[in-house]
């Protein structure tokens, strides 16, 4: 959670310095589900986030250095400097790259949990869901396959209550997601606080167990609030002061059950955690123009 | 399937009853639901599935009803198939079989040639058999490719053309054209459905079946204009369509010194295809509309 949190502050820096490209993203306030998810996978289950799950690339051993490469458009980062921010994923690590295309990473890990299915495989499919990505019909789809065939997929909404500038309320009748999942889609699911990092955690893990030990697919609501704008451009202005006090802070609230100089041991290495791969990804090749064309294809004609 | 396990087919349809077209008839029997599975109508759906599975290691060949229908799983495709191994490394080796063409009084929705849609997207390989022994030796490249295929199959020459199975180890490669007839006196550049239009030709000209439309095999296409000086490029697909333009794009330069002639075009339309016979037989190339243009070529 926290070295989401650290690692996010930096980019905000750095994308202020002109020193990242495009834009910026960032999933304040929604650490929690974030570091939930990605701890709760096993080795050999996959997950595809979505971009307010940095820390869920972290839980699954993605190293800071390879987020900062994507982040700076590296050579040799996780995309090689073809795509940005927490576009990325990290094969070796069973974390498929972010899609923009809302919607789309939901069959994907059916397939995923399928092909577990198929083989007899112990391991569980994990994505998110916003509740914007919540009205695309992929998303329909997704389910309904997941439900008709009974694979180990977990899907974790991420009801942080808008989607860009809309808020849930205009984008559907009833904004309690698990409650049409579970009775549009047969798929058990659970409404959870997801500023609550050991309920979210709790939530999501009885799930991924479920999902793998063949009670189909599984569904988890974290209601939380985006403690930004949508993204760096957006400041967020429509969102109600009223609204915002209602949510605590993830890193706060559990920060409070430790004891101080725990917390800020772990503040301290996770600084030092920050800078150091930082300092690996700066040092980074510049991609190069000449390999663009490289790896269209896995097999070249 | 009998060769590799990893192999399964998804689509509507395609189980007990065998599949729209009969393509998959049998296969359930001998290989069971969880290798022939009927899915629900959600070609975004199932193809997304077919790419997470792939990604985990499967070889998923999915079918569509009609290749209409790609309009459909159109963003799985060309946004998760086409871009992710570009981008990440991971691999997605799936074969999506559509059925594509006219003549069977189909309509706007029922006999489209849309595999100009995919024809020029980085990432995907598309391929259209125009013989018996490349439907089976496409087929199994492409189920054997290690990257996302289009693979389309004329379902007027699912009937029309007749033969025996080619020899199991067939494979026909993928990004070959192929010189069915040889001739001296132009090149006809096709695929499909003009492979069997072009043969019927009395002239002297050479009949070149594109079979991978992309990325189409620009040596041959050059190669063969080389010999004979000609080109027309023929095609079911309407004109500003599919892979026509990318051939006469090439002619004009790389190929513009190689010509005695300026290449025609013999193709649909830029309409939807027509539902009453009267139009839909005007609209497709036919023996006569193809008689005529090698004539005015020839007479250049
Ligand atoms: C299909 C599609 N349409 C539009 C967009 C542009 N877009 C990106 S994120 C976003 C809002 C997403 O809201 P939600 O799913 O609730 O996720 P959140 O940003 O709240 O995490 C929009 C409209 C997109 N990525 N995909
Ligand atoms: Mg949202």
């Amino acid at each position: 959670m926290l070295l989401q949190r650290t690692f996010e502050e930096r980019t905000w820096t750095l994308y202020r310095q002109g020193r990242i490209s495009g834009s910026m993203y960032d999933g304040l306030g929604q650490e929690a589900v974030a570091a939930a998810a990605g701890l709760a996978l096993e080795d050999g289950d996959v997950v595809a986030p979505l971009n307010r799950e940095l820390a869920t690339h972290f839980a699954r051993g993605v190293t800071v250095a390879d987020a900062f490469r994507n982040f700076l458009g590296r050579g040799d980062g996780p995309t090689f400097g073809r795509d940005g921010n927490m576009h990325f994923g990290v094969p070796a690590r069973g974390v498929f790259p972010l899609v923009s295309m809302l919607g789309n990473l939901c069959p994907v890990v059916v397939g995923a949990a399928l092909a577990f299915k198929r083989r007899g495989e112990p391991h569980v499919a994990l994505t998110f869901l916003g509740e914007g990505a919540f009205s695309v019909g992929d998303v329909h789809e997704g389910l309904n396959l997941a439900g008709v065939w009974q694979v180990p997929a977990v899907f974790v909404l991420q009801s942080n209550g808008y989607s860009y500038s809309t808020p849930s309320s205009a984008q559907m009748v009833n904004t309690n997601l698990a409650e049409r999942i579970q009775g549009g889609w047969s798929i058990p699911a659970v409404r959870v606080d997801g500023t609550d990092a050991m309920v979210a955690f709790g939530a999501i893990k009885a799930a991924v167990e479920r999902a793998r030990a063949g009670e189909g697919p599984q569904a988890v609501e974290c209601v939380t609030l985006r403690g930004h704008g949508h993204a760096a451009h957006d400041d967020a202005s429509y969102v109600p002061a009223e609204l915002r006090a209602l949510f605590a802070d993830p890193i706060e609230r559990l920060e409070s059950q430790l004891d101080s100089q725990e917390a800020d041991a772990i503040r301290r290495s996770v600084v030092e955690e920050i800078s150091a791969g930082l300092a690996e990804a700066e040092a980074s090749p510049a991609p190069d123009p000449a390999a663009m064309e490289h790896g269209i294809y896995a097999r070249p004609l | 399937m009998r060769s590799d396990e990893r192999v399964f087919l998804l689509g509507e349809d395609i189980g007990h009853y065998g599949g729209a077209f009969g393509v998959t008839a049998g296969l359930f029997e001998e290989f069971g639901a969880d290798r022939v599975m009927d899915t629900p109508i959600a070609e975004e759906g199932f193809v997304g599935a077919a790419i997470g599975a792939a990604w985990q290691g499967e070889r998923p060949v999915v079918e569509l009803q009609f290749a209409d229908f790609a309009s459909c799983p159109f963003d799985m495709i060309v946004t998760v198939a086409a871009k992710t191994h570009w981008r990440s490394g991971i691999a997605v080796p799936i074969v999506i079989r559509a059925p594509n063409g006219g003549g069977v009084r189909g309509g706007p929705f029922h006999a489209s040639s849309p595999e100009g849609w995919f024809v020029g997207v980085p990432g995907l390989k598309v391929v259209c058999p125009g013989t018996i022994e490349d439907a089976y030796g496409l087929l199994r490249s492409a189920i054997e490719d290690d990257d996302p295929v289009m693979f389309f199959e004329h379902k007027g020459l699912y009937r029309r053309l007749k033969g025996s199975k080619p020899p199991e180890e067939t494979r026909t490669p993928i990004g070959r054209a192929r010189v069915v007839r040889s001739g001296s006196a132009a090149t006809v550049i096709t695929y499909g459905s003009g492979v069997e239009l072009a043969l019927g030709l009395e002239h002297d000209v050479e009949v070149l079946d594109l079979r991978t439309l992309w990325p189409f095999d620009r040596d041959a296409v050059l190669e063969s204009v080389g010999r004979t000086s000609r080109a027309l490029v023929l095609q079911e697909a309407a004109r500003s369509s599919g892979v026509a333009g990318h051939i006469l794009a090439l002619l004009a330069t790389e190929g513009f010194e190689l010509l005695d002639a300026p290449p025609t075009l013999l193709a649909p339309p830029d309409t939807p295809v027509p539902f009453a016979p009267e139009l839909e037989d005007a609209y497709l190339p036919s023996a006569h509309t193809l008689n005529a243009a090698i004539e005015d070529l020839l007479g250049y």
